[in-house]
């Protein structure tokens, strides 16, 4: 029998896909680069998702999961065939109030299971911005991050415990409400691992209380380093605000173009600094930022009077990509981490190599914990621009690995950065990484090709090598 | 490399002072398969059932700051450097790695490979989420380094995490770079009657039960502060009094889910001491005998938690297992591991199910 005809024997036959505008679909994610899909599967249960494995590993073809496709890694595009699993049907929330936890299908996306928790003063802390179409598979699958990583920690430190089903159809539990379960913690390594060690069904996630109080802050600066410097000593001060997000004045202006919010197009940076918590907390909090910022050398301080207003400001920094998206057809978004104090110079150096590849850089990015987001507008139908872009970007990366940062803070390494790995681990690492796939997925079946470079398994000269195609890059 | 024990009178005693040394050692335990146990401060060495030692490595070697700059809130450490030492240093920056608060002589590496964690965990977290890189020597001598010295890092699987609990089972931690914290400038803690109370506080640093004493450690601005001892209402003192896990013949360590962190108290037989972390369902607890433990893991068990035996006098209990039920994945947990010391000479029998 022909793979789609197992498939579609432990499967209904409109849940496995192979029309060629389907197929063309799935294979692609919101990176720059695209795949080639088989088919595409839509398990409803993780009993079927145990059997689209046997039969994949039956057929010798590979499996890629996907969420909504929001990731910007290549991480969810089959490289040269393969069952593309959707986990979309698998959205169930279960939720525990007592113990603040949930148990999510892997389908569901971010902020409906912030939505479904409302009712009971719960919410999910991760906060990509692709919130709104995001799923919680896709979250787990990249330790996504968001504005409020800082305070509260990305996706792994809110994932209590795992339903997986790995290599032969094998399903495990994982983890649990109580803490420290005895053990190695199969459930941290699985989170992030990019659906290369298996495919997550259900997560039970942590809830945390809704805050009863929140202030949002809009600062504005001449220099950027009085921005960064606002950080700095607000962290010195004893404060980890629930974010604090810059955007420089480029990203501002193209922001406020599109939304007319009010946002001082002439500052050099503005700053969003919020703070949550109960009132007397929040106040004093708010008021010490106030006056940080002012020390160096913010404009304006504009505090959000209202819920409304608090929308209107954060709804400036969540559509910034979109916004840029007026100004030019395409735009490649990078994902890098530098330490702290190496943030102005890095954003000098980044505006430099901008400037002499002739491309538009436009900067908004997580403050606090240093994690940048250069990004390129340009268009893709100009393939000596898109060269530019590319060799951009490679240098961007490195000016940061230079100065002790990482390759990503919470994309995710995909296909995109696989080969820049090696700029950053030791032969020996990348080995090290490459045994614990071994030991999970010995016959490659899950998302193969995916965050670790061709031949990191040192000694190794077995195996299918799987080169990025030519074609691979939009 | 100090030779500190003679042979023939047991373990050979070994504090290596690099990287290079290190490695030898293991390499050699593994071509000649001895066990080899890794000693931090030594505190925590009563788990699992492993058999006695060929090889004894002291990590003392390993201390000290390696990086440490207060804006980036990280800071990269030798595996041997002592707890006290490390956070004293650190508050003197108003910061802190929120590890355990009473470490005794507790090493950062012992402290990270036994996966204990600060009580300030149910709003801070436990230790695993202040980890951001590791360094560490295989049980076949292959120095691997992951992670990196950023507060946020998804650049390849996540080892820095993985080690947390491990106990040396991937291979001897000699370096980890963690998220710090700031500490904001005031503190209080205040009595409190009845768990209830601890409510009317949205995020509290700390709810303790301390032997059937309740308290609550704030931290925050002094108005928020002043604010949340009012809301509680009982007796307050200024700043924080952390105490110590409790001593005996018999150490255990409870874990429940959140919820029924009180509950577990309850069913604590007659005589055991307890602290509890309440919203972490994390309870330390010591004994002098361990008659009732069977029982009370039973209840543990079936609401989906754990009793482990922390410590307890040579031999241990007949026919129980220090860890009890075992984890889901057994055959993963053993493949990976060989993937690291495939010799398994690291504490062999250290972790649940004999591995």
């Amino acid at each position: 029998m022909s793979l789609v005809d197992d498939l579609r024997g432990v499967l209904s036959e409109d849940r496995v896909l192979e029309e060629p505008v389907e197929l063309y679909l799935y294979s692609r994610d919101s990176s720059l680069m695209h795949g080639e899909a088989t088919c595409v599967v839509f398990p409803h249960t993780t009993e079927e998702v145990a059997e689209v494995v046997r039969v994949a590993e039956r057929h010798g073809v590979p499996i890629v999961a996907r969420g909504a496709g929001t990731g910007l890694a290549a991480g969810a595009i089959p490289i040269d065939g393969g069952i593309v699993l959707s986990t979309t049907s698998m959205n169930w929330v279960e939720i525990d109030v007592a113990n603040r936890t949930a148990w999510v299908g892997a389908g569901v996306i971010n902020l409906d299971l912030s939505k479904e928790a409302e009712p009971y003063g719960l919410c999910f802390a991760p906060d990509p911005s692709s919130q709104s179409a995001c799923t919680i598979g896709g979250n787990v699958a990249n330790n996504s991050g968001g504005a409020h990583c800082l305070a509260e920690g990305a996706t792994t430190s809110h994932v209590l415990g795992l339903e997986v089903v790995l290599a032969g159809g094998e399903v495990l539990v994982l983890g649990g409400q109580a803490p420290d379960m005895p053990g190695l913690d199969l459930r941290g390594l699985i989170v992030g691992s990019e659906g290369t060690l298996g495919v997550v069904t259900r997560a039970l996630v942590r809830l945390l209380p809704i805050e009863p109080d929140v202030r949002t802050l809009l600062l504005d600066f001449d220099r950027l380093s009085g921005a960064t410097k606002t950080v700095s000593d607000t962290i010195a001060a004893g404060l980890v605000p629930a974010a604090l997000e810059i955007m420089d004045q480029k990203m501002t202006t193209a922001v406020e173009n599109w939304l007319g919010a009010g946002l001082p197009t002439d500052a050099a940076a503005v700053l969003l600094a919020e703070v949550v918590g109960d009132p007397e907390a929040v106040e004093a909090e708010a008021t010490l930022i106030t006056r940080i910022g002012k020390d160096n050398g913010a404009r304006h301080v504009q505090v959000a009077k209202d819920e409304t207003e608090r929308a209107i400001l954060w709804k400036g920094r969540k559509s910034a990509f979109g916004a840029v998206a007026q100004v030019s057809p395409n735009y490649y978004l990078h994902d890098t981490v530098v330490p702290r104090s190496r943030l102005v110079e890095t954003m000098e150096e980044i505006e430099e190599i901008a400037a002499r590849y002739q491309l538009d850089v436009y900067n908004v990015f997580h403050a606090g914990d240093g994690n940048l987001h250069p990004l390129m507008a340009f268009d893709a139908s100009d393939p000596e621009m898109m060269e530019r872009v590319h060799r951009a970007g490679e240098e961007m990366v490195a000016a940061c690995l230079r100065r002790g940062g990482a390759l990503s803070g919470e994309h995710g390494i995909g296909l995109e950065k696989r080969d820049m790995m090696r700029a950053d681990f030791t032969e020996l690492d990348l080995d090290a990484q490459a045994r614990l796939k071994e030991a999970f997925d010995p016959k490659e079946i899950f998302n193969p090709a995916k965050v670790l470079p061709e031949g990191s398994r040192c000694f190794d000269f077995g195996g299918v090598r799987r080169e990025i195609p030519d074609g691979a890059w939009l | 490399m100090a030779v500190t024990g003679a042979a023939g009178s047991g373990p050979e005693h070994l504090a290596p002072a690099d990287v290079e040394s290190l490695g030898e050692s293991l390499r050699q335990a593994t071509e000649e398969r001895r066990v080899v146990q890794v000693v931090g401060g030594g505190t925590r060495q009563g788990y699992g059932s492993p058999p006695p030692p060929d090889v004894v490595l002291h990590m003392s070697g390993f201390s000290g700051i390696e990086e440490w700059d207060p804006d980036d809130l990280t800071v990269t450490v030798g595996a041997g450097t002592p707890v006290s030492e490390l956070e004293s240093l650190l508050a003197g920056r108003s910061q802190t790695a929120v590890l355990p608060e009473v470490p005794g002589v507790s090493t950062v590496g012992g402290v990270v490979a036994s996966g204990v964690s600060s009580l300030r965990r149910a709003r801070l977290l436990g230790t695993r989420e202040r980890m951001l890189e590791v360094r560490l020597v295989t049980g076949d001598g292959r120095v691997v380094r992951g992670g990196g010295r950023v507060v946020k890092n998804v650049s390849g699987y996540d080892l820095p995490r993985l080690v947390v609990g491990a106990f040396g089972s991937l291979g001897v931690i000699y370096s980890v770079c963690l998220k710090l914290w700031p500490m904001p400038p005031a503190a209080a803690t205040v009595v409190i009657d009845d768990l209830e109370a601890a409510g009317q506080v949205t995020r509290p640093l700390a709810v303790l039960d301390d032997d059937g004493v309740l308290r609550v450690f704030l931290w925050g601005t002094p108005e928020e502060v002043a604010a949340s001892s009012a809301r509680l209402g009982g007796v307050t003192t200024e700043g924080h009094r952390w105490p110590a896990d409790p001593e005996g013949r018999y150490r255990w360590s409870l874990r429940v889910p959140p919820a029924l962190t009180g509950a577990a108290v309850q069913r604590l037989p007659d005589g055991w001491r307890h602290l509890a972390v309440h919203g972490a369902g994390d309870i330390r607890a010591s004994s002098e005998d361990a008659g009732s433990a069977p029982a009370l893991r039973d209840w543990a068990e079936g609401v989906g938690g754990a009793v482990v035996m922390v410590a307890a006098p040579s031999p241990g209990v007949d026919g129980f297992d220090p860890w009890g039920r075992p984890p889901p994945g057994l055959d993963i947990q053993r493949r990976l591991i060989a993937q690291f010391d495939p010799a398994r000479v690291i504490t062999p029998g250290r972790l649940p199910g004999g591995i």
